[in-house]
């Protein structure tokens, strides 16, 4: 069957099958790699896309799930992270980076949805369902928590 | 690449006519909400259906209304949907507290209040608050519509008292006022976990004693539980530390709890007593009712 | 007048270097934007539909004959190129790293649930998967050991026919007369310890492609973490000449031990597929064959008997430390080697009896960790200092002070400590910064439902591999005729940033070229061996080649320099693409033209940087002599809040300290030490692999298998250092990677000790554990 959405800005039809999931045709069918594997069990968080501008785990969808929805990946926020990335390398919080795009997603969606009160508390709870096993998570709350200012709630 | 997905015809109607239309002539179906549950069973081939319905698109199930007395909310309600809603917050705060509990941001945006229950896994966070307040919930086919309260919906682990051709399609909740109410949740860890325990009560208090309690727990039973011996023992009691201890042991009698790997039936028998007691004192709390000789 | 090219020379100059451009700042990591865009390529993202997908047949026994296996009904599917069992490997099928005891694919035997039997390969993963459930495998059951203590004992169920019994390595340390020591102890303290198994998790499963080339060649990108071992095991099992296997190892999602050991075999089982079917071939391990085929952290049986005089002064120790190294022994004997060479803790001991003994049982081999055997063995050795202590009625971090190595002591090993041992400063100073006896005091004394608790774990790690196995570095670079300089290095990037920061640190400092036009391949059979990213070395040895190598094109720049402008090569200085007489500024040579200027005169712009590093003798039967060319020094101190009417143990602060002689990175360092502590904290909180009856693990998956989430992690405050030079590191840099994470369990197990008032002599501490110790002693609450 066809789905068709918008990814990324753009509008793309594929063919898929009723059982394939959404971070397979991503990933496979449509070139976008920044999303990862880790557990395909909605656990880690490695393969977080911004699902209509929410977070969600693109391993906990069916492909057909998305038809007519907006899907948006780090690829598609280029301008738009950069003072989140720039954080994020002057701070220190990218290690192997497998992790990152996820992480950068929800930390995106959460800036872009939060008041100016946003406390570490609010970023930890946030960040809850992206796992990262090298970094310990300090600094990835003290980049999140510096780029704020860069970003106004929508 | 992990697993394989089984195969299926794949079903999106457009109305809840249309669904439970669908639903009464397929066979071997399964209903998709937000699908965190499906998916998994999908994985690990708990299920393996022949059709799949998404009813995720179903606006006409998607709401949270405040009729004063009771709120209504419909079953493809998210759980972050729960979790923001001043309604819920108000008037069903515990059910927005256990939703705050369940899993991540990500699996909250799209996991539906309907499939938490529907799904009757013994340790569904949204039933002991439901269960606390005696919601009512109401199930539809093309025959038409029924209501079943929630202390009668779930039969044993992930089985409901919903038929092969039923959606479930609103979920009502009477206001109860004038309660101290409270949820506590132990997990193997402080973020997003399967419950060893979550237990929820409300308390309210007349002249220094109890008036109405009502205790609920889940994973310690094949369905969430109430308390109802230990409910009956301390209506009318003075709110006392011993009589709330003496309770709490009473708890016992109403669960039957399981060694699995994430924690022994011991462990759970104990937590479930020293639980209840935190949660009742804390609900009093909330009344402005300090109890002595217990540390929260 | 030659040009200095000796690396111990080189070496030794940029050691005494007092002024730093780049080195000793916390440089950006290269890589940063690529991996946030998802441009760094991992192993997965260079799959392409075409390629064939391997599935593949694991054991459903613990011990078992293997009858036979059925592939008929698979291979009858369209699509379905191969089903590859032990027979049908070319070379030798065997992939043992200490011994000569395990196969790549199970032949004649399985040995543990999840073991590798077969490889199914076919034209794409769906087709993979319907072959896959057909393939049967016929098994004759044996009976299977589980129990460590058990398969010490048993002589007639043996795991390895050709050992003769299931004591698969011994270690011992004989130092001294520890029954004289005994006799002059004043406080004798004896018990039994036990730690368990723990899992990586790195967010990247393993995974490996292979793609065939001309006359046998192949090249494999894989997640491995030592590129020349994966070569080699490659080349074994192809029977090919290694030189006939490339190995790339693009980004790796998180190593940390565990894709060192398991990596190079992952390489080898898709190099086996391809070579068998002529075609590229993607094999991915998920999630839950991971966490049941790859090697796990020792689970260990420690028994510690520890003597002391009335001043405070350790006598003797007799440790017995038994690891369950599972169904092969793969890297169990360094790792008890090394276990028993840390027995002692970082302290001076004249008497002290080490008997380690690696068992082989029915359930995943035990491997490489972060840590190497060490967390284990420093969990005992502290906890029986808090005992002393205790016993004495003397401050714990007092206590260890008195008895702390410091320079010129000698180890257990009787190995001598010149220089670099700063540990006993930076514990000092870190009880300063924690509060440590105002927090000892206090929180000892309280008696409510939640009890807070203070403990220091102080720990040592010898840098550089164990059992005095050769260790060496090397690099090549290259000056570009355009200036830019090219890294070729075998050290591979895990995320700890060793490459893509301090390698090019280390470059941009000791050439004076900008940052910029530094570019690090990392990674690759084209370097030279350089080692295996493991045990810490990736800057503290892997570097040193690229020091030596970058100093050597330093020294022959100076010489042309200093020609060119008239003064002496010694007063050359190189900055910021200027090149100038030191205090002459103005008349500089820009630095591309220095180096045309090289080129155009035939000087070679390219050099390698190799050095074998020194080692002592020793004596493995009696465990006594030179172990390691240095240690690295670590002490955490840890603050927790016990709820003692759930169990629940909460780890609030963690005080670092880190004596690793130079911090050439300490933004990179800071995140090493961030990260070790969160999975230190997992492990002794939350992680715990359940196994059946079957030695099965029921719990691969992250459900039932929890790590720590951002919500999980104690505040962990700044760290301590003192930078205490080891002569041959890189600007005089240890190893940092494991350190933080060794001594967390000793630490946080020490606070709860002081919260509860009682010792809980097991791992990991979950609540139900707490929770019942604490009903045992103190009653129902």
């Amino acid at each position: 069957m066809k789905v068709s959405f918008i990814l990324n800005g753009k509008y793309v039809s594929v063919d898929v099958k009723s059982n394939e999931i959404l971070l397979d045709v991503l990933r496979h069918k449509l070139g976008i790699k920044s999303i990862k594997r880790g557990c395909e069990r909605g656990e880690c968080g490695a393969c977080t896309v911004l699902l209509n501008g929410k977070p969600v785990y693109s391993c906990m969808l069916l492909a057909v799930q998305v038809d007519g929805q907006e899907i948006t990946t780090v690829e598609g926020l280029e301008n738009e992270l950069r003072p989140l990335i720039k954080a994020f390398a002057e701070v220190g919080a990218i290690q192997c980076g497998y992790c990152t795009p996820g992480i950068l997603l929800t930390a995106y969606a959460l800036l872009k949805n939060s008041s100016d009160e946003l406390t570490e508390s609010d970023v930890k709870k946030a960040l809850e369902g992206n796992l990262c096993r090298c970094t310990g998570y300090k600094k990835i709350i003290e980049a999140v928590l510096q780029a704020r200012k860069y970003y106004k709630k929508a | 690449m992990f697993y394989r997905l089984p195969e299926f015809n794949y079903y999106r109607p457009a109305t809840l006519k249309e669904a439970l239309y669908l639903l009464s002539e397929l066979e071997d179906v399964k209903i998709l909400a937000g699908g965190t549950d499906l998916l998994i069973d999908l994985r690990i081939r708990r299920y393996r259906p022949k059709n799949i319905i998404d009813i995720s698109r179903l606006k006409e199930l998607k709401y949270i209304i405040d009729e004063g007395d009771k709120v209504r909310i419909g079953s493809l309600t998210t759980l972050q949907e729960l979790i923001e809603s001043p309604i819920i917050r108000s008037k069903a705060p515990l059910l927005a507290e256990a939703a705050y509990n369940m899993s991540s941001w990500q699996i909250r945006n799209i996991a539906t209040i309907g499939g938490n229950l529907c799904n009757a896994s013994p340790a569904a966070d949204t039933a002991p608050p439901l269960m606390i307040y005696e919601a009512k919930l109401k199930l539809k086919s093309i025959e038409g519509e029924r209501i079943v309260p929630i202390t009668k919906f779930f039969r044993g682990p992930r089985k409901t008292e919903l038929r092969s051709n039923e959606i479930l399609t609103e979920i009502e909740i009477p206001y109860i006022r004038d309660v101290g109410s409270s949820f506590i949740k132990l997990g193997r860890r402080d973020a997003f976990t399967l419950s060893i325990v979550a237990i929820a009560t409300a308390v309210n208090v007349r002249d220094g004693k109890f008036a109405d309690v009502r205790i609920s727990l889940n994973a310690v039973a094949p369905t969430p539980v109430r308390a109802y011996t230990a409910e009956n023992y301390l209506k009318g009691k003075n709110v006392t530390i011993d009589e709330i201890k003496k309770a709490a042991e009473l708890v016992l009698k109403d669960i039957s709890p399981i060694s699995d790997v994430r924690a022994s039936a011991e462990y759970r028998k104990e937590m479930s007593v020293i639980l209840t007691i935190d949660s009742i004192v804390r609900s009093l709390d909330r009344l402005g009712i300090k109890v002595e000789g217990w540390e929260l | 007048m030659g040009v200095v090219e000796d690396p111990y020379t080189l070496i030794e100059k940029w050691l005494r270097a007092k002024e730093f451009m780049v080195v000793g700042k916390g440089i950006e990591r290269a890589d940063a934007l690529d991996k946030a865009l998802g441009r760094a390529k991992f192993v997965e993202d260079y799959y392409e539909k075409g390629i064939l997908f391997i599935k593949q047949i694991l054991s459903t026994e613990p011990h078992a004959r293997i009858k036979r296996v059925i592939r008929d009904e698979a291979l009858k599917l369209p699509g379905v190129r191969a089903v590859i069992t032990a027979d049908d490997i070319p070379g030798e099928n065997q992939v043992g790293y200490a011994l000569p005891d395990q196969p790549l694919l199970a032949s004649g035997k399985v040995r543990y649930y999840g073991e590798t039997i077969a490889l199914v390969v076919a034209d794409d993963f769906d087709k993979a998967f319907d072959a896959a459930e057909l393939v049967k495998v016929e098994y004759e059951p044996l009976p299977a050991l589980l129990d460590p203590l058990e398969a010490m004992k048993e002589n007639n169920i043996l795991i390895h026919d050709e050992v003769g019994s299931n004591i698969a390595f011994r270690t011992r340390i004989r130092k001294g007369n520890v029954e004289e020591g005994f006799a002059r102890s004043d406080v004798i303290v004896e018990n039994e310890y036990r730690t368990h198994h723990q899992e990586h998790l790195y967010l990247e499963p393993e995974a490996a492609l292979a793609i065939p080339g001309l006359d046998n060649r192949i090249t494999i990108i894989t997640a491995a973490q030592h590129p020349h071992l994966a070569q080699a095991i490659t080349a074994r099992i192809l029977g090919v000449p290694a030189s006939y296997v490339k190995i790339v190892v693009p980004y790796l999602g998180g190593g940390f031990g565990g894709k060192d050991d398991e990596g190079p075999l992952v390489a080898a089982k898709a190099a086996l597929a391809a070579y068998i079917t002529g075609k590229p071939t993607f094999l991915m391990y998920t999630r839950e064959e991971s966490i049941m085929i790859h090697p796990k952290r020792e689970a260990t049986i420690i028994k510690y008997k520890s003597g002391a005089t009335k001043d405070g002064k350790l006598m003797a120790i007799d440790v017995t430390i038994i690891h369950d190294t599972g169904a092969y022994a793969n890297r169990g004997p360094f790792i008890l080697w090394r276990a028993s060479v840390h027995a002692s803790g970082p302290y001076e001991v004249p008497h002290a009896r080490v008997d380690g003994y690696c068992i082989y049982t029915n359930k995943v081999p035990q491997g490489s960790f972060r840590g190497f055997g060490n967390p284990s063995v420093q969990f005992a050795a502290e906890a029986q200092m808090d005992e002393l202590a205790k016993k004495l009625g003397m401050d714990p971090v007092e206590f260890r002070l008195k008895n702390m190595l410091r320079p010129g002591s000698r180890t257990i090993t009787n190995q001598l400590l010149e220089e670099s041992v700063g540990i006993a400063e930076a514990v000092e100073r870190l009880a300063k910064v924690a509060e440590w006896r105002k927090k000892y005091v206090e929180y000892g004394k309280e008696r409510g439902r939640y009890r807070r608790g203070i403990g220091i774990g102080v720990a040592w790690h010898g840098i550089s591999t164990s059992r005095g196995v050769p260790d060496w570095s090397n690099a090549v670079i290259t000056i570009e005729k355009d200036g830019s300089v090219t890294v070729r290095t075998g050290i591979v990037e895990i995320g700890q940033g060793s490459p893509n920061t301090s390698h090019r640190q280390i470059v941009s400092e000791v050439l004076g070229v900008p940052l910029e036009k530094v570019r690090i391949a990392f990674g690759t059979t084209d370097a030279p061996d350089t080692g295996a990213t493991h045990a810490s070395r990736g800057t503290s040895i892997g570097a040193i080649g690229v020091l030596v190598a970058a100093a050597r094109l330093r020294e022959r720049l100076n010489k042309l320099a200093a020609e060119l402008l008239g003064a002496s090569p010694s007063d050359i200085v190189i900055k910021n693409g200027k090149v100038y007489v030191k205090g002459k500024e103005d008349k500089y040579i820009r630095w591309e033209d220095l180096i045309r200027e090289a080129y155009s005169r035939g000087i070679e712009m390219s050099a390698t940087g190799y050095f074998f590093l020194p080692k002592g003798k020793f004596d493995d039967r009696v465990g006594q002599g030179y172990a390691y060319p240095a240690y690295s020094y670590v002490a955490v101190i840890a603050e927790v809040s016990v709820d003692t009417y759930t169990g629940k143990v909460k780890v609030t602060r963690v005080w670092p300290a880190l004596a690793a002689g130079r911090i050439i990175n300490p933004t990179q360092v800071e995140g090493q030490i961030e990260g070790a502590v969160a999975q230190g904290t997992g492990y002794v909180l939350m992680e715990q692999l359940i196994f059946d009856k079957k030695g099965r693990i029921i719990n691969p998956d992250l459900t039932d298998y929890v790590i720590p989430t951002a919500i999980d992690v104690p505040k962990v405050e700044k760290p301590v250092y003192v930078e205490d030079l080891f002569r041959y590191g890189p600007f005089g840099a240890k190893g940092v990677g494991e350190m933080a994470l060794i001594p967390v369990p000793a630490a946080i197990s020490n606070a709860v000790a002081h919260a509860l008032g009682f010792r809980i002599y097991s791992l990991p501490l979950t609540p139900e554990k707490v929770y019942f110790e604490i009903k045992k002693r103190m009653g129902k609450r």
